[in-house]
């Protein structure tokens, strides 16, 4: 279970008079995820799901709130008065309140993450961006070995029909196996939870429909499983929200803030034309079209 | 593409000297350039030879050659360049295995960076030049005066460049390899390094650009030994044919030490062949 109790986030800024100004990215964001749901972030852009996103997996402290994924803190948050600051500074003097550790390979919570650009290393073989991940997650617990490792990352590989491509480079893959490497990746380290930032942006429509099912044929494969896995998901596309998602948590800009959660209660498989999921889909757009609507009567 | 070589021992050195041969002698043997070289060479014979030019100042390239050849027989020329090449790499390896490091570690750690930043903004305008005077001072002439103007040379260039390939490592390779649980060594060895790759080899091309200028700077105050040694003594005796043999020569070791740096690259960075 993830928690985020009122979380914000707050940046200083430079506006074009080159002056110092305040950028509230998220403003007292709560959110409750059960296990085993896929939940997405919708909203357009620039209204702080990205920086939500990061703020759950720990790239990112929050100005204030916290998150708590199984009642575990992620990140502290970040200080806010003068004596506070300074003991902060002091405590990470030497190595990044995000760091992991300095020598040892160890994993803060069982999250794998998924960026927009794939974030996959080019300087590694397919296979070798896999056995990475593997490496550094098995690093302390049940060790699997070089060839287990091996093993393990063609299945994933296999798993996503990059079994033929193990050996390129990622500047050799198309677009959409590139995607599905960083997806292999994120899967093989078997984690607890799965966060991306909208993955499928950048694929064609073709290859992004094929990547939908895809992720929702392993979610559920996942789901019979002690812990069922669970998915976060950030987009701006409304129909990959609905299509995919229980429940599409729709934000709106600034400052950041929860709009509106829609719960989506259909049965999957989901027909991509089912009339109740298009009904869904209707409401979330005329929730924005209000919201523009409101905007442009408010400016004139 | 990704190479998996099925040779191994004696013959895969063979393949590899092939690999390199081919790759820097290349140029030299494709048609463009030969239109252009073998005129220039033809023209650095004929004119000296028939007046046009001074011969006295401008010796044909037949001169030079025959002189290259005296040198090698007469003057134990092998044995100098062996002399300077000793002492290049003894600097370029102090160069390089202090520069990089210190280069990595002030690009990850904003703390590091505090600390030792202003002191090579502050040391490395001094031109290498001018660690001349102190250096004989401190060190005397010879070997170890010629390894620390050549290691002042390389040592800044490698640095700064290395540093800055690491300073502007993407933060999202690093984010992506932070979730599934890196450390920071592990960043340095896995992530940083080889994004910055690229910058480092660049660094050491230009390290050796430099360390040859302090080569011949500092052979030239003194010593008995070394390329620049000759060089000087040539300027002495006015010999001109002399003074052009030990230019070619320090061309072609830059040259020949860049095409290695080149191949290196060539052979690790496989990812970037492809492109």
């Amino acid at each position: 279970m993830i928690e985020a109790r009122s979380i914000t986030k707050f940046f200083s800024v430079v506006n074009e008079k080159g002056l110092a100004e305040g950028l509230t990215a998220v403003l007292n964001v709560s959110l409750t995820i059960p296990d085993g749901k896929i939940v997405t972030l919708l909203g357009p852009s620039g209204c702080g799901k990205s920086t939500f996103l990061e703020i759950l997996a720990g790239l990112q402290a929050p100005t204030d709130g916290e998150i708590r994924i199984d009642g575990r803190r992620v990140l502290e948050p970040l200080p806010s008065t003068r004596k506070e600051t300074e003991a902060y500074k002091r405590r990470y003097r030497f190595i990044s309140p995000l760091a992991n550790g300095v020598f040892r390979d160890h994993p803060k919570h069982d999250i794998a993450m998924i960026f927009q650009d794939y974030a996959v290393f080019p300087w590694m073989t397919a296979i070798q961006n896999v056995n990475f991940a593997l490496k550094l997650r098995n690093a302390g617990r049940r060790g699997l070995s070089r060839a287990e490792r091996n093993e393990r990352a063609r299945f994933c590989l296999a798993q996503v029909g990059l079994g033929e491509v193990e050996n390129k480079y990622p500047s050799q893959l198309s677009g959409g196996m590139r995607q599905r490497l960083a997806l292999a990746r994120a899967l093989s380290v078997e984690p607890r939870i799965i966060l991306m930032d909208e993955p499928f942006a950048a694929v064609d429509a073709l290859t992004r429909e094929k990547l939908q099912d895809d992720l929702l044929k392993i979610w559920a494969e996942k789901q019979q499983e002690a812990v069922p896995l669970i998915i976060v998901m950030v987009t701006h596309d409304v129909a990959e929200a609905v299509y995919l998602s229980d429940e599409v948590v729709v934000f709106s800009p600034g400052p950041g803030s929860i709009r509106n959660r829609i719960p989506v209660p259909l049965k999957r498989p989901r027909p991509r034309t089912d009339p109740a999921l298009m009904e869904i889909q209707d409401r979330i757009f005329s929730l924005f079209q209000y919201d523009l609507n409101q905007e442009s009567e408010y400016s004139i | 593409m990704a190479e998996t070589y099925e040779t191994r021992g004696i013959r895969r050195v063979f393949l590899e000297l092939g690999g390199f041969f081919k790759n820097s002698l290349g140029n030299f043997f494709s048609l463009e350039f030969l239109t252009l070289f073998v005129p220039l060479m033809l023209l650095w014979e004929f004119l000296p030879r028939w007046g046009i030019l001074p011969k006295s100042l401008i010796p044909s390239l037949s001169t030079v050659a025959a002189k290259f050849w005296d040198m090698l027989l007469h003057r134990r020329l092998i044995f100098h360049i062996a002399y300077s090449m000793g002492r290049f790499f003894a600097a370029f390896g102090i160069a390089v295995a202090l520069a990089v490091p210190i280069g990595l570690f002030m690009g990850w750690n904003l703390k590091i960076r505090a600390y030792l930043l202003p002191l090579w903004q502050l040391l490395s305008p001094i031109p290498p030049p001018a660690w001349v005077p102190m250096t004989i001072i401190f060190f005397g002439i010879g070997s170890k005066m010629h390894i620390f103007l050549m290691f002042i040379g390389i040592f800044y260039p490698v640095l700064f460049n290395t540093y800055q390939g690491i300073k502007d490592t993407d933060p999202r390779y690093l984010a992506s390899a932070r979730v599934f649980g890196a450390s920071e060594f592990t960043l340095l060895r896995k992530v940083y390094f080889w994004h910055a790759f690229g910058s480092i080899i660049m660094s050491l091309k230009t390290g050796v650009a430099m360390g040859l200028v302090m080569l011949l700077i500092g052979e030239s105050y003194g010593g008995r030994m070394g390329i620049g040694y000759l060089l000087g003594q040539a300027k002495d005796y006015f010999v001109i044919p002399e003074m052009m043999v030990c230019m070619a020569i320090l061309g072609l070791i830059g040259w020949f030490l860049i095409e290695i740096l080149k191949y290196v690259e060539i052979k690790l960075a496989v990812w970037k062949v492809g492109r």
